[in-house]
């Protein structure tokens, strides 16, 4: 790697300056390209404009935006400002965008901190150029098949990013066996988050990402289950077994639509903590935010305490108020995800309408079969949903799925045109539920800024 | 009439949505007034296989597939092959449509010894085949079109006679060399395309229904579903593919 020139680098961060302000004023939310233009001038230029700082990276397959979002809301209230890439540019070229704008003209970087969401895959790539002090793996699923191929091989794409920086300390989540395995044969320093508790029903799990053991192939075997695949798993075969954890929620006393309440153990210490957002997976993205944060070396109590008002963003359990009609969108992107979100519309107390949005765009990833692993029966068979709205570039294919998920033919309403579904969602007299997945959700949550006068999502 | 379903190996082999394609046979009989069950037979399960009419078989994890090799050296994979003899259908896709042939020869040479159901073999290739495609099943399997998606990097050559299942209008198929896809061998029909196949393909689910009740019952005719929906998803993405739509932003 060869460290660019004082000329390479003001022309790299000014070309990437000149390209965002550019898009911005053609009113493009382009996240890519002007990172493309600064690797153009000076191919490291991720190495200059990041050096001296302190940076978590965030990486797994569900939760990294809003585990980001936890870290960056803790940082800025606790008066430590802090960059972060809110807008899901999370591959090399899009990190490149975000660090080299915040760079000053000679690639002095201005904020000391920074929260970094990184794409599995491109792991690799970007933090041997930004040398984060901490790495947090929130989870491994099937997901987004087609890039990575599969699970195993994600976990290959991110135990080979950990492998190039041996000084980063490794958050990782206990309860999931692909990831607590990142920690095989590194030198790293590791800490171990988790559900030290069981939660829902105990059943084994049909379709599991990770049933036979990793490292010699035996079926694990649970104490107890949480959500997915996670868990307290044990090989009784080879002795690999989940680690004991520094952080972790001891006790889930309350999950409601308007957050949850749980007790959380920081080494030996208890406290009750207020998380202010629904559902059992945004508690593993609060254990996880607070074992990164006492890893990164700050007050566990900043954290702790910005918890109860950290807001959703970006597409994940995010309100819209359009002309009276309340409107949540939650991102699915994913079997495990989207399980999770039917389950939290199953527990509705009133009656609703819901949108589901397809899109298979590059990255949605191009197969959308995980849509056949979801148990979207929990909600068509559900009295309180009175209408279903599909969409997305496979609408068809949603529309098929939920005929199959025993979803009565004349409840679907298929519109290709989102404008018109928004029409359709203005009209309403219920609560709309949105679940989109990446790239349809992009589209829909421009289209409700606009019409709800919120701001465009990359300013 | 009542049809006895087995799905070998859910445990390992499902990849993909295959769980779609055991939905699709269980509802489109069901809308018929057909009974069935399903079986999960998995690794070290002692089921007596000559029981059921239909076996799926869908795809896995390449660190999955050796946990099954075992097992399937352990009585079953005898079993299998019998019940290929005997003339039962069989639905195997991708990881599970390979484990039927030969082997497989990974990329740098180790060769993985598979059942030898049906006389084909695979070799692991460079390159991933992926993306939405288009065949159309040979006369004996129907003739109509399918629509799947296809993900896989082992390129799979049928042996001399070997007809395949169908043939690639658009996609690889087989080993994107000879336009072939999948196989067809007595009434196995093997394939690369999960989505999961069934579903998108109407007419290839109720052929291979058709073919599993004739077998056991000596005739079936069933009743026609109304498909609506069923054609309007195998429409979009067949009118997708072969226009070659580009529609990423
Ligand atoms: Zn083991």
């Amino acid at each position: 790697m060869s460290k660019p020139n004082t000329v390479q680098t003001v022309l790299s961060v000014a070309s990437c300056k000149l390209t965002r302000w550019a898009l911005r004023v053609t009113h493009r939310g382009g996240t890519a390209l002007p990172g493309k233009v600064a690797r153009v001038f000076a191919k490291d230029i991720l190495e200059a404009v990041s050096s001296g700082m302190e940076i978590i990276v965030v990486t797994g397959t569900n939760g990294k935006t809003t585990t980001s979002r936890m870290l960056e809301h803790a940082l800025t209230s606790s008066g430590h400002p802090c960059l972060a890439n809110k807008s899901g540019a999370n591959l090399l070229s899009g990190v490149t965008a975000e660090l080299t704008c915040n760079a000053d003209w000679l690639g002095k970087p201005k904020s000391h901190y920074a929260v970094i969401e990184c794409d599995e895959g491109a792991l690799k790539q970007v933090v041997p150029l930004i040398h984060p002090k901490v790495i947090v793996v929130t989870n491994l699923f099937r997901d987004q098949l087609d890039r990575y191929g599969e699970v195993m091989h994600t976990a290959d794409a991110i135990r080979s990013g950990i492998k190039k920086v041996p000084e980063a300390v490794l958050c990782l989540n206990a309860d999931d066996s692909l990831v607590s395995s990142l920690a095989f044969d590194v030198p790293n320093r590791v800490v171990y988050y988790g559900l030290d508790t069981p939660y829902g029903d105990q059943k084994d799990v049909e379709i599991s990402d990770a049933k036979y053991c990793i490292r010699c192939g035996k079926e694990y075997r649970y104490h107890y289950h949480t959500y997915a695949h996670l868990g307290g798993f044990c090989c009784d075969s080879c002795g690999y077994e989940r680690h004991e954890t520094q952080t972790a929620v001891t006790k889930v006393k309350r999950i409601a639509p308007d957050g949850s309440d749980v007790t959380l153990r920081t080494g030996s210490v208890e406290q009750d903590v207020h998380i202010g957002l629904p559902a059992i997976y945004n508690v593993y993205n609060a254990v996880a935010a607070v074992a990164a944060y006492t890893a990164f070396g700050l007050p566990k109590e900043e954290i702790l305490s910005s918890l109860s008002d950290v807001h959703s963003s970006f597409g994940r359990m995010e309100t819209f108020d359009l002309g009276g009609v309340r409107v949540q969108m939650i991102l699915v992107k994913n079997p495990a995800g989207c399980n999770q979100a039917l389950q939290y519309l199953a527990g509705m107390e009133e009656d609703f309408k819901v949108v589901f949005a397809l899109n298979d765009r590059t990255a949605d990833g191009h197969d959308i079969s995980w849509i056949w692993d979801a148990d979207f029966e929990q909600v068509t068979t559900d009295p309180h949903v009175q209408e279903v709205l599909v969409t997305g570039d496979r609408a068809e294919d949603m529309q098929l799925r939920l005929k199959y998920g025993d979803c009565s033919e004349d409840r679907i309403h298929l519109e290709k045109d989102q404008g018109k579904i928004l029409e359709q969602i203005r009209r309403s007299t219920l609560p709309v539920y949105i679940l989109p997945n990446y790239t349809s959700m992009l589209s829909l949550r421009k289209l409700l800024s606009e019409a709800t006068g919120g701001s465009e999502f990359w300013k | 009439m009542e049809l006895k379903i087995c799905h070998l190996y859910p445990e390992v082999l499902n990849l993909y949505g295959d769980r779609g394609n055991i939905r699709c046979l269980t509802k489109r009989l069901s809308w018929r007034g057909i009974d069935c069950s399903v079986a999960r037979v998995g690794i070290g399960d002692q089921t007596d296989l000559s029981q059921f009419d239909l076996f799926f078989i869908g795809g896995g994890q390449d660190f999955e597939q050796e946990v099954l090799l075992g097992d399937l050296k352990g009585g079953k994979g005898d079993a299998i092959r019998g019940a290929v003899e005997d003339g039962k259908t069989f639905l195997c896709i991708c990881g599970g449509y390979q484990m039927m042939g030969h082997y497989y020869e990974t990329y740098d040479g180790v060769k993985c010894e598979f059942l030898g159901a049906v006389d084909f073999y695979t070799v692991g290739g460079k390159t991933r085949m992926i993306d939405n495609y288009v065949f159309r099943l040979g006369e004996e399997s129907g003739g109509s079109t399918v629509v799947g998606f296809e993900n896989h990097s082992g390129k799979t050559y049928l042996g001399e006679g070997v007809k395949p299942l169908g043939t690639v209008l658009a996609g690889n198929g087989n080993n994107g060399e000879d336009r072939t896809e999948g196989v067809r061998y007595r009434n196995v029909f093997g394939s690369y395309s999960h989505g999961p196949i069934l579903p998108k393909n109407p007419e290839f689910a109720d052929f291979l229904l058709t073919t599993a009740l004739e077998r056991r019952y000596g005739n079936a005719q069933l009743e026609p579903l109304a498909d609506g929906f069923e054609k309007t998803a195998h429409d979009a993405v067949m009118n997708h593919v072969l226009n070659h739509e580009v529609k990423d932003a």
